[in-house]
């Protein structure tokens, strides 16, 4: 629901990558997710983000049907449902068929760094806190080349505002690109179509042309 | 380890009835936690013929098997005696037999892998097959349309691969489907149970797969998604029958996935395919599986499959970024590309 993932700070509409997409290729505005509305990149990182930027419809792992990494799952333009219960929570995300466990009866150390990383939740009153760490630093946070390296560190704070909501917040620390933490948030709704249930959106063979389209027998 | 067997054999039967399963908070069945297959590892898919309608190994060759498990938990603890995928090329190509595919599929499929990676049967089972119905433990006919897709596939598996879409889908990291992706195979074998109120949520370790369980009942019945949405993973609907969850699923596409081992064993079924599962926890660490294949655009009849998933102590799933590090695919099309160049030099 948010436009987060186009970009977490401010951005007015852009052209599409290619003519041919017309308006529907073309990129939404949107109002920023980040508080103070800034990322505070150190220099160098900074200068790395704007190359991400000038080259994101090459590079941005979601072009190639990555996995998202976090806190990107809970924004893309995708649905994902929790499945709950008093132990461990299930974050099943439909694109890509991404998804993590969240360990609340036992925490577990990151044994090695993924995309999607390793998550430990516990439960603050009614808000449910979950600590993750244990990236490998591939993934990025939207379409314009946001990104963080693998000391990432998220903390994400996810509290019903009421049956219908959560707000959604996420804490993001990595002391080798930002020279402080970082903080977005965003309501999240639930869908309440009749019904309403994840698909599935396996996005692989949409870009093997472009991955490997170079090595088909021509 | 004789004796435990043999004792789970005549008493397993009247424990398990006598089995209650938690409960979770809202009153289910509470089938949660981690689980593998591996004990079926080295039952063969399809009971040799000579064993006829007999579902159980006698003692004699209950003990083969009791070697071979044995065996594969050495070569689990001891991985200076196994192989590597560097190893097996480099000695393959010493003795002028570089590693070929012929015959036996591609990629992740057939690569010698290290010994951390493999997984193993801890117990040795009893059952001659995992095919348990028909009675002869052999999988149905294959009808005429399905013999098609099965030579259509095999011809795309042998060729020089044109592109990517002679590999199988679990070869190109998109998933190995519902049956493939419990199926005992090499490595990859676990997966996690977990419930809500009114879901039950499956995740495969193999291309972090995951299906959505909604649970029907009475007061809240569930119907399929419309014929139109068709997915590999299929539209799930279960259902509790006393302790046993029962699921029902549907809406899969057709020609491409097939029900054996990876998703590539046998012909690709077809979009009339049918799977009930069920799944029965019969002990804290064990679940009975059984698996129905329903599908008459591909098989003369139902055929069924069953056995055991267990939690192990320290077995844990771990994120299988699997297209993300698709370098099979690349690589392969890049070898077939430098071969038809070598072929186009010699005419």
């Amino acid at each position: 629901m948010t436009p987060a993932n186009w970009n977490l700070e401010d951005h007015s509409s852009a052209a599409p990558p290619d003519f041919h997409l017309g308006a529907i290729g073309a990129e939404p505005p949107g109002q920023g997710v980040v508080e103070g509305g800034t990322i505070p990149y150190k220099a160098d990182a900074l200068a790395k983000r704007q190359d991400n930027f000038k080259n994101r419809w090459k590079l941005d792992p979601e072009v190639k049907c990555y996995l998202p990494g976090i806190p990107r799952a809970a924004y893309m333009p995708y649905p994902f449902e929790i499945v709950q219960s008093a132990g461990n929570i299930f974050f099943a995300y439909e694109y890509a068929t991404a998804n993590r466990t969240v360990n609340i009866t036992k925490p577990r150390e990151a044994a090695v760094d993924t995309w999607m990383g390793t998550s430990n939740g516990k439960w603050m009153g009614d808000t449910l806190v979950v600590d993750v760490t244990g990236f490998n630093g591939k993934s990025w946070f939207d379409r314009a080349g946001n990104y963080a390296s693998d000391a990432l560190h998220v903390t994400e704070r996810y509290t019903l505002i009421d049956a219908n909501t959560i707000n959604y917040e996420a804490t993001i620390e990595d002391p080798s690109v930002f020279t402080r933490a970082w903080k977005i948030s965003f309501p999240l709704y639930r869908h309440r179509e009749k019904g309403a249930r994840l698909l599935e959106f396996k996005c692989v063979e949409y870009t093997e042309e472009l991955l490997y389209g170079d090595l088909k027998k021509k | 380890m004789r004796q435990l067997c043999l004792f789970v054999l005549l008493v397993g039967p009247i424990l398990a009835a006598d089995y209650k399963p938690p409960k979770t908070a809202w009153g289910d069945p509470d089938l949660q936690g981690t689980w593998t297959s591996d004990d079926t590892r080295g039952v063969p898919m399809e009971r040799d013929t000579k064993l006829g309608e007999r579902r159980y190994l006698t003692e004699q060759e209950l003990a083969a098997r009791e070697k071979q498990v044995q065996q594969g938990q050495e070569r689990l603890l001891n991985p200076g005696n196994n192989a590597s995928p560097a190893r097996a090329q480099a000695e393959a190509l010493a003795a002028g037999t570089p590693v070929t595919n012929a015959g036996n599929g591609r990629g992740v499929d057939i690569a010698p892998a290290p010994s951390h990676w493999v997984e193993a049967a801890r117990r040795a089972s009893h059952a001659t097959s995992q095919v348990i119905d028909p009675p002869d433990g052999r999988i149905p006919a294959l009808t005429p349309e399905a013999q098609k897709r099965l030579a259509a596939k095999n011809e795309l598996r042998r060729a020089r691969p044109a592109s990517w879409e002679n590999w199988s889908a679990y070869d190109r990291c998109i998933t190995r489907g519902v049956a493939g992706s419990i199926l005992p195979v090499i490595y990859g074998n676990g997966l996690e149970i977990h419930q809500g109120p009114g879901q039950v949520a499956i995740v495969y370790e193999m291309v972090h797969d995951h299906r959505i369980i909604p649970i029907s009942t009475a007061a809240n019945p569930i119907q399929h998604a419309d014929a139109k949405i068709k997915s590999y993973i299929g539209d799930a609907i279960g259902h509790w029958e006393g302790s046993t969850l029962v699921v029902e699923t549907t809406n899969f596409i057709g020609g491409v996935l097939a029900v054996g081992v990876n998703g590539d064993g046998g012909p690709p079924y077809s979009d009339q395919l049918k799977l009930t599962e069920k799944f029965t926890r019969t002990a804290a660490n064990s679940i009975d599986f059984e698996m129905t294949v329903n599908d008459p655009g591909t098989y003369v009849k139902p055929w069924t499959v069953a056995f055991p998933i267990t939690q192990e102590p320290g077995y844990e799933i771990f994120e299988y970024a699997c297209h993300e590090g698709n370098h099979a695919i690349p690589n392969s099309l890049s070898a077939a590309r430098a071969e038809d160049a070598a072929d186009a030099k010699k005419k």
